[in-house]
């Protein structure tokens, strides 16, 4: 587990640092996604969460899910490419599910990635993860989690 | 030398153009396609649903229909307003990077701090009240939202000219009894207006210019006017072609059943309490309520103030909130506690649980 000025950024996970997404693979080849501790301190208590349609095709970076804070609208973006399979209805339903487990029970949707081979490589992980975030935090002139 | 920034005033359209101009311009900037820039904008009647919210449950459908209130959905969030020529719009589009600073709700203060001050150049004592809100003595003259796209933000205010009170809550699904003479005085006493405020209706530029030269200060810039980029007038039309449809603005679509109108009253010994809550059952959050009744409580801001610090809140946290709430402040209210407003909210809201 990587700490980075008060958050945690599990190092088993991959990041898309630039979307501050996490994204896990699982032992079925898909991505389970969600947002980094970091976003969700930057956001505050979540109040709504609207997921794209289950199905959808969608483009690394492009939006997956949209949320809600502080009257402040935002997208949540896929951290690779593939089929949209799966949302996460209880973090739709109750999104402060999001802030208090960000990386257990408030992961926010799940990707059949097509090509994960190549995009991972844009991603971040293990060793690499707290000078990363730790740049992001300095440009976006965050005190901490 | 100063950086110098962009002014548009895309001037008086309707509810859809506006809206498509919110997603090309935070587009834009997030292409690095557009300069920071300061938008001023008006719209033709219109009731202005927050993101996520549902027509249904939001509007008097049949009363827009009937009086010409086109219905749209905005990009920011926060709730439905209704938006008419009455009011000047003021946007904000930029990056993180012109802002150093990425905590939302601080973004939201310093841009709020900073309009304030524009609106008191005017000569009106305008200060910034959380979360999101501009008020005059406890009455309320904007409101705000923002969006954000990558490391680009657009937030957005309004500010209220004039204003046709009893036309805002015939167009919100207000209740008929909110609608009496009285309701609708007491509306009126929450909300503020430059022309009632002043004495006259202060001429559309100045209010523009003495805006634009306290966000110039606040960020150390020059303003400078310009037009809408070829890039941006191309994510224009995109961006209107699914904004100016009955798909986006029905995006959502919620029962009203879920977001009931509560109400009680408790006679204390300081006095009679009475409160209506919009509760979202759904998240479990007060939507909005209104403290009404018969007792004392100086200075009388604090009653609007308090249902500013409880709009769009976590109900479970209703009673931390109204502690800190009159943990920061000095009140007199002969008796009455803290504690009773709590109490009146809550048998409010033990009457959904009850049904």
């Amino acid at each position: 587990m990587a700490i980075v000025r008060g958050c945690n950024l599990p190092d088993d996970l991959f990041y898309h640092v630039d979307s501050n997404v996490w994204a896990r693979l699982e032992a079925d080849g898909t991505i389970t996604v969600g947002m980094t501790s970091y976003a969700c301190s930057l956001a505050g208590q979540l109040v709504a969460a609207t997921p794209k349609k289950i199905g959808k095709d969608v483009e690394q970076k492009q939006t997956i899910c949209t949320v809600e804070s502080g009257k402040w609208v935002g997208p949540i973006k896929a951290p690779v490419s593939g089929k949209l399979i799966a949302i996460n209805e209880p973090a739709i339903d109750k999104p402060t599910l999001v802030n208090e487990d960000p990386y257990g029970h408030g992961w926010l949707a799940k990707i059949q990635p097509n090509r994960w081979d190549a995009e991972k490589a844009s991603l971040v992980t293990g060793a690499d993860i707290a000078a990363v975030f730790e740049a992001k935090m300095n440009a976006d002139g965050f005190g901490g989690c | 030398m100063k950086k110098t920034w962009r002014i548009l005033d895309t001037g008086l359209r309707r509810a859809a153009e506006n809206i498509a101009l919110n997603r090309a311009l935070l587009e834009a900037r997030q292409a690095q396609e557009a300069p920071p820039t300061l938008r001023f904008l008006r719209f033709t009647p219109a009731a202005l649903l927050g993101f996520h919210q549902s027509a249904e449950q939001e509007l008097n459908l049949d009363y827009c229909r009937a009086q010409g209130v086109t219905i749209q959905r905005r990009i920011t969030g926060g709730g439905a307003i209704y938006f008419d020529e009455t009011q000047l719009g003021w946007e904000l589009y930029l990056h993180r990077s012109d802002l150093a600073c990425a905590d939302m709700q601080a973004i939201s203060q310093r841009i709020c701090t900073a309009a304030a001050r524009g609106m008191q150049a005017l000569g009106v004592a305008a200060h910034y009240r959380p979360r999101n809100d501009i008020e005059v003595d406890g009455r309320k003259i904007s409101g705000s939202g923002g969006a954000f796209d990558g490391d680009a933000l657009l937030f957005q205010g309004t500010l209220l000219m004039q204003f046709d009170v009893e036309k805002m809550l015939r167009v919100l699904r207000i209740p008929a009894e909110k609608l009496s003479d009285k309701a609708i005085a007491s509306a009126r006493e929450r909300m503020a207006n430059l022309a009632d405020l002043l004495g006259y209706t202060p001429d559309l530029h100045m209010v523009q210019e003495k805006l634009s030269e306290a966000f110039a200060t606040e960020f150390g810039v020059a303003f400078a006017p310009g037009e809408l980029t070829a890039q941006e007038q191309a994510r224009f039309s995109t961006a209107l072609a699914e904004i100016d449809s009955e798909d986006w603005v029905h995006l959502m679509r919620r029962p009203v059943t879920d977001k009931p109108t509560l109400q009680a009253s408790i006679k204390f010994s300081a006095g009679l309490v009475q409160v209506s809550v919009i509760y979202d059952q759904a998240r479990n959050r007060i939507q909005q309520l209104w403290f009404s009744g018969d007792y004392f409580i100086s200075p009388r801001r604090t009653i609007a103030d308090l249902e500013a610090c409880l709009r769009d809140s976590d109900a479970q946290a209703l009673r931390r909130n109204v502690e800190v709430f009159f943990a920061q402040r000095s009140v007199d209210m002969l008796g009455l506690r803290a504690a009773d407003f709590c109490a009146v909210v809550e048998a409010a809201l033990a009457q959904e649980v009850a049904s």
